[in-house]
């Protein structure tokens, strides 16, 4: 040991000797190439009146192989409690339901919006994906992934291929990714427009499973403006067929007068209305632009960037996001705001008129309605020395909606046909290097 | 190396790269957010002083201080402080290697080639290089050199971490604070950190396959510097001798790492560790260990 310190020290003294006493500070360095790092984020997701909330836990494991190749593994966990809007219109008297098991019914209160309350769910999804170079200035990354819950199951692929051109001042990216769900719900699939049973009455219900496929094709193109700012536009087209209704989600069919729902009386435990089971198309095009501007000034950095989507079901929504990631002390805050619009589905109804014909295809689906929707969030993230980082970020959404003013009949005109909706996500997460 | 004293500077995302040759390798200086005007200064300040050692110490050039040794035939030969500096390194260098490690023993290249092909040369034509090699018989009394006649010393297994190690002050001198990595053949220095706090990224090429990294390092600060094999070697009877030739038998170091990287505050001292733990083959890691600074082996 006494030798090893001799050499050591001889060593120090001769490299100082050689050159002056202007010696470095100490070295830092750290093996980035064999290591792994670790993404890990709780969230949890909460709306307003004890409505849906999720609790969800994941963990991403990236390694850097070096050579500019990369594996990253992603697990999550979620857990979704509470109740959603079933689509079926508020009354003045209490309505009843039968469950989606088809077992129970359920009963919602006079005056309150139908919600389907046995609604709870654990899901669990696992993604991978692997980047390398392909040749000089080519990058190509491959994804497949994996989700299951109760009565639903994903399955995808995704390829994409990036260039860079101008002294990688420009990149240009194209992918494709293709999925495949299958839903099974809990008491079978109900025809689309058939009526909601009594108890115990499946003869409205499909058999066991149907899926959708999705194809989603993506070109996009970033460019270095100058050394602070960096825009990005993204194209993309989706294309999904199959089975795309949300076997939940009802109708209420009313009185052309009233505009209150008619009533049905139960043989034995069934709801007391008529009510239909939603349908939509069985196919669905979009296409978006999604451009971004991130530009720095010095320290402090600003996002911003707009999307543009329009469906062949008639929605078109736009989206505009600012963010501003301000250092502060040891880390930074990130204030956050968003905003989102859409148009309704054409084929969009409040409720269903009782001795109209019945249309091909009709949905109560909030999501499918008129509606605008304000984020506000703010975001703290901290560096710890050894380039760990723990963040913490808070949002608050709010939805309002509306329904055209053509579909309100009768009393509907003195209730909320389209609840707001408002909810809190608060997430932390952790990224560190073991 | 007139047609190659050209340095071109080019802007990447957020950093130039300056680019340029001497001690014939390619050389590299990333320089941390900055004018332009600053980054061209910097980036000449460095190509200016890595020639500026080239020119001084390089064995090949007829103008250089080492030539001058090397023709002196037995003369004295009074240098400078510089210089005077560099030897008395060596002769550390010398001292804790146990004449592992010598300036005097360039002489033996004239027998081992190192390219890649299977000429080993006879125990005989080592022998006789062999009388011209050993520091012990150089009569070294600073500022003055005596070398016996025959005898040349080679400052080609230092001079290039030392060439970083003084770019870098000069870059501390014109622009203090600033970060650059400045990279000189694969040996590398960081003096200050990035202003974003983030690393720059360094990679260690892999032995197998030249030209690719295996392995990343991220360097906040400090100097990094790797010895190998991964060109030079002969390959003989089912034997890869390393290029790193044991001043004391003549012949290539055996079952030493492909390749040593070393991380420590400067270029110079992870340089020296690197070539003496090569120096002692097989019982390269215990050196490392002992030394406490971070190394990784190929």
């Amino acid at each position: 040991m006494k030798d090893n310190d001799s050499f050591n020290a001889t060593l120090a003294a001769a490299t100082c000797a050689l050159l002056g006493s202007a010696v470095a500070a100490p070295v830092a360095a750290q093996d980035a190439g064999s290591d792994w790092s670790f993404d890990s984020a709780l969230l949890y997701y909460g709306e307003s009146d004890g409505r849906v909330s999720d609790f969800s836990a994941a963990v991403s494991a990236l390694r850097d192989l070096g050579d500019e190749r990369k594996f990253s593994a992603t697990v999550t966990a979620d857990t979704l409690t509470g109740a959603s809007a079933s689509g079926a219109i508020a009354l003045d008297r209490p309505q009843t339901f039968t469950s989606p098991s088809g077992r129970a019914v359920y009963t919602t209160p006079a005056g309150a919006v139908p919600l389907d309350d046995t609604f709870h769910d654990a899901r669990f999804a696992l993604n991978a994906s692997w980047t390398q170079p392909l040749a000089r200035l080519y990058t190509v990354s491959a994804g497949v992934g994996f989700s299951t819950e109760y009565d639903y199951t994903h399955i995808g692929a995704n390829l994409s291929l990036a260039r860079d051109f101008n002294k990688r001042n420009t990149t240009v990216n194209a992918g494709v990714a293709w999925s495949q769900d299958d839903v099974k719900p809990v008491g079978g699939l109900p025809i689309p427009l058939s009526q909601m049973l009594d108890v115990d009455n499946n003869s409205n219900k499909l058999g066991g499973s149907e899926s959708k496929d999705v194809l989603d094709l993506l070109l996009g193109f970033t460019q270095v403006l100058n050394r602070t700012t960096v825009l990005r536009v993204n194209y993309s087209y989706s294309d999904s067929s199959g089975y795309l209704n949300d076997p939940y989600k009802l109708l209420s069919v009313v009185d052309p007068l009233t505009g209150d729902t008619l009533a049905r009386v139960p043989i034995g435990q069934g709801p007391n209305g008529v009510y239909l089971f939603e349908s939509r198309p069985d196919a669905r095009t979009k296409q978006s632009l999604y451009a971004e501007v991130k530009h720095s000034f010095g320290d402090p950095v600003m996002y911003f960037s707009y999307r543009y989507m329009t469906d062949d079901w008639g929605i078109d929504s736009h989206t505009g996001e600012v963010r501003l990631r301000w250092p502060l002390g040891e880390g930074y805050i990130e204030p956050q705001l968003r905003y989102y619009k859409q148009s309704a589905a054409d084929f969009y109804r409040a409720s269903l008129v009782s001795g109209s014909a019945l249309p091909r295809y009709a949905s109560a689906d909030f999501r499918l309605g008129d509606f605008d929707a304000t984020t506000v969030g703010i975001k703290y993230g901290h560096g710890t020395p050894n380039g760990n980082e723990w963040s913490i970020r808070a949002e608050y959404y709010q939805q309002t909606g509306s329904v055209p003013s053509e579909q309100i009949i009768g009393n509907q005109a003195n209730r909320a046909l389209y609840p707001d909706l408002s909810a809190v996500i608060v997430q932390f997460g952790y990224r560190f290097r073991p | 190396m007139n047609a190659s004293c050209a340095a071109t500077l080019t802007r990447d995302a957020d950093h130039w790269v300056g680019r340029f040759v001497a001690m014939a390798s390619p050389c590299e200086v990333l320089i941390d957010h900055a004018p332009a005007s600053v980054a061209q200064q910097v980036l000449d300040a460095v190509a200016a002083e890595a020639w500026r050692i080239e020119r001084k110490f390089s064995r090949y050039r007829a103008d250089s201080v080492v030539h001058q040794i090397n023709i002196s035939t037995g003369a004295p030969i009074t240098v400078d402080e510089e210089c005077a500096n560099l030897l008395d390194f060596a002769a550390t260098l010398t001292r804790l290697s146990d004449g592992a490690f010598d300036i005097t023993s360039g002489v033996l290249r004239k027998a081992w080639t190192f390219d890649g092909g299977d000429g080993v040369p006879s125990q005989e034509q080592i022998d006789a290089l062999l009388g011209a090699v050993g520091w012990h018989k150089v009569d070294w009394r600073r500022p003055v050199l005596k070398l016996q006649a025959g005898m040349q010393i080679d400052l080609g297994g230092i001079g290039k971490e030392y060439a970083v190690d003084a770019a870098a002050s000069r870059v501390e001198a014109i622009a203090p604070g600033l970060s650059c990595l400045i990279n000189f053949g694969g040996d590398v220095a960081v003096r200050n950190t990035r202003q974003d706090g983030q690393s720059w990224r360094v990679g260690i090429e892999s032995c197998d396959r030249a030209g690719t990294p295996m392995r990343i390092v991220q360097l906040a600060r400090g100097a990094l510097a790797t010895s190998g094999d991964s060109r030079r070697f002969v390959f003989r009877g089912g034997h890869r001798y390393s290029h790193i030739l044991d001043a004391r038998t003549g012949w290539p170091v055996r079952k030493a790492p492909h390749s040593i990287t070393v991380a420590a505050d400067t270029c110079t001292q992870a340089g020296t560790l690197t070539t003496l733990a090569m120096l002692q083959g097989e019982n390269a890691e215990p050196l490392l260990q002992a030394s406490g600074m971070q190394y990784w082996l190929q």
